[in-house]
């Protein structure tokens, strides 16, 4: 009986798991962003702000939602650390790239390490959320002008490569210079068919990590889309 | 029932456990010459001490931001190894101390660290590493060790941090003590 019970019980109460990596340059507000989520989801609170330091390593929180558990790992986002970001992708359902709106001096930086994220392999299929952080501050970059930036950088940046190309090869002729171009040619269309689709599962959010806006949403998101994943992969 | 009264127990237990001036256990370990003692005192007196090697163990209170460290250092070579395991029960934070100059036994300090890191009375037990002798020429920075311990992806349950320091000047120590108490107070 007793164990009948607690079969019972364990079936009802019983939880998918899943993890969630933050990413971003360092100085985003990711622990921040964590310990928000700790705060706002968990009976105990997180780590107040002031207290927060540069992270060299992995920080954790779990966090239990309906019939789910998610499990974040906040990753050090300093250059010498971000190497060890693609040790966490195989084993993630999900990925949450958050950006200082504030800091657009390292906007471009921040578009380069992004790129990078957008085109590795192992997160082609996974929910991938941009986190426009310190929307709090008056001087914060919108969604909407974040977009624009990441647009206008990625326009600039097939030309920057085009103009690369044709330096590098000045004096070769004219078949093999047009076959160059063919074959980079293909390569853009292969890399923009894949990019449409990696496009099409990101989603840009503004928050405040400080302050606590917009957090639950991006929460939700997460929780959704992850389950979702799960149905997909069921299914096949 | 049975979950509100945990969740009694719990706050109850949270309770009690600000109330008093709780002493945290934290184990200090790492290969021999490493430069563990040398932390140690660093940490507690502030000064560099000249140390001999650590034949069982020193354990000094090292009292930092209001909390009360009990840290135990224990001897690194390799016929004491084995006993570091006596000494894990109640820890709640982990200092493992490497010396970054010393690359040839950096294969030997990271199945050390893992074994130990595999006990089940150190599951979630945050883990500080110290990638010490900084100043040596030839060491290993703070980014490479952490690359060559793999800890990345591996330690899905814990918090980890590997961090460069100079136990003889003093440099990195309190930067990592301020993490290890950030991460246990919560």
């Amino acid at each position: 009986m007793y164990h009948l019970l607690k079969g019972l019980h364990e079936h009802l109460t019983r939880k998918d798991e899943y993890s969630v990596v933050i990413i971003g340059l360092d100085n985003a507000g990711k622990t921040t962003m964590l310990e928000q989520i700790k705060t706002l989801y968990n009976s105990t609170p997180g780590m107040p702000a002031d207290k927060i330091g540069p992270t060299i390593g992995q920080n954790i929180g779990k966090i239990s939602l309906p019939s789910t558990t998610l499990h974040f790992f906040d990753l050090g986002g300093q250059r010498d650390i971000r190497s060890i970001w693609p040790r966490y992708y195989d084993e993630c359902h999900a990925v949450v790239f958050v950006l200082d709106a504030v800091d657009q001096a390292r906007l471009s930086e921040t578009w380069e390490v992004f790129d990078q994220v957008l085109n590795s392999p192992r997160l082609l299929n996974l929910p991938l959320l941009l986190l426009a952080n310190k929307q709090d501050s008056p001087h914060c970059l919108s969604v909407s002008e974040i977009r624009e930036s990441f647009d206008a950088w990625q326009r600039a940046r097939p030309h920057q490569a085009e103009v690369d190309s044709n330096s590098s090869v000045p004096n070769s002729p004219g078949d093999v210079h047009s076959e160059n171009g063919r074959h980079e040619h293909d390569g853009k269309w292969d890399d923009g068919g894949a990019k449409d689709e990696r496009m099409a599962s990101l989603d840009v959010m503004g928050v405040s990590a400080l302050t606590g806006t917009g957090v639950r949403d991006a929460v939700n998101w997460l929780y959704i889309r992850v389950q979702n994943a799960r149905k997909i992969e069921d299914r096949n | 029932m049975g979950i509100s009264l945990s969740k009694v127990y719990q706050s109850l237990s949270s309770l009690a456990f600000w109330g008093k001036d709780k002493e945290v256990r934290i184990l200090m370990v790492g290969l021999d010459s490493a430069g563990k003692t040398t932390i140690l005192y660093r940490l507690q007196i502030g000064e560099v001490v000249s140390t001999i090697p650590t034949i069982g163990f020193n354990v000094e209170t090292v009292s930092y931001k209001n909390i009360n460290f009990q840290v135990w250092d224990l001897g690194g070579q390799s016929s004491i190894r084995p006993y570091w395991r006596c000494y894990y029960a109640n820890t709640q934070a982990i200092i493992y101390v490497i010396d970054s100059s010393d690359t040839s036994r950096l294969a030997t300090s990271r199945s050390e660290l893992l074994t130990m890191l595999s006990e089940d009375e150190l599951k979630s037990v945050p883990v500080l590493v110290f990638a010490n002798k900084q100043d040596v020429a030839g060491a290993l920075s703070p980014a490479e060790i952490s690359e060559k311990l793999g800890l990345a992806g591996q330690e899905k349950g814990r918090e980890w941090s590997v961090r460069g320091s100079c136990a003889t000047k003093g440099e990195g120590l309190d930067d990592g003590l301020d993490w290890l108490v950030n991460i246990i107070q919560k």
